[in-house]
């Protein structure tokens, strides 16, 4: 697989309000605002400005969180949500 | 009952949060879109100013401010509001019509530059809408 670099969106470009089981991502750049649930607002803040592969998320998510069901699969498909959506990038 | 799992680990298990990726095919995210930027029509047809009417006038630094006529090194204010389209190129690494390279880039930056209520910010969030 390719190593591709993912990073969360400039964060000065972010407003988040915490909604219970929710976070509301109000996103500047895009005017989009977006609701999120887990896994997505911690694999963001995993991700952080820095950026990390695939690979380095996954042993950081597994490290930091019980993952019940980890599968890379699954963390692929969350993260091109995240990209898709303009959180993420993927340079 | 006592299904619940959340706060309750396993035992053995350290107290790290407990966190499902869910299925390939479920999602994380619901993303409420502006009504006015979801039509692809108007990303063709909308205008960006440059500058926006009411800094008509006003020259565009390369790094894109707005800065007083005459300013060295800054532009000229273009000529006629550029076309949705042609800010997409742009955006995209090419170059706005009429403009010199460094011209386009100043005017680019300001156009990324652009803030919610400046003329011509409905047109670039339509542009920086999410494929999907």
């Amino acid at each position: 697989m390719a190593e591709r670099l993912y990073r969360m969106a400039r964060a000065e470009s972010l407003r988040a309000v915490h909604l219970d089981t929710f976070v509301a991502l109000y996103h500047r750049t895009s005017g989009i605002t977006h609701l999120i649930t887990a896994p997505a607002p911690e694999i963001l803040a995993t991700l952080g400005e820095a950026g990390m592969t695939l690979a380095a998320l996954t042993q950081r998510l597994a490290h930091d969180y019980d993952l019940g069901d980890l599968d890379d699969a699954a963390l692929a498909a969350r993260l091109e949500e995240l990209v898709a959506a303009g959180l993420v990038s993927d340079a | 009952m006592s299904d619940e799992t959340q706060d309750t680990p396993p035992e053995g298990t350290t107290r790290r949060r407990a966190l499902m990726l869910g299925a390939v095919g479920a999602s994380a995210i619901v993303s409420i879109r502006p009504a006015l930027a979801s039509t692809t029509a108007s990303i063709v047809t909308c205008e960006i100013p440059v500058p926006d009417q009411g800094r008509a006038g006003s020259y565009i630094a390369a790094d894109g401010s707005v800065v007083p006529a005459g300013t060295q090194g800054a532009f000229a204010p273009a000529g006629r509001p550029f076309k949705g389209q042609d800010v997409k190129a742009a955006l995209n690494g090419g170059q706005l019509p009429g403009t010199s390279y460094q011209q386009s880039q100043a005017y680019t930056n300001y156009i990324r530059r652009l803030q919610s209520g400046t003329s011509g910010f409905t047109c670039f969030a339509s542009l920086q809408m999410p494929r999907g």
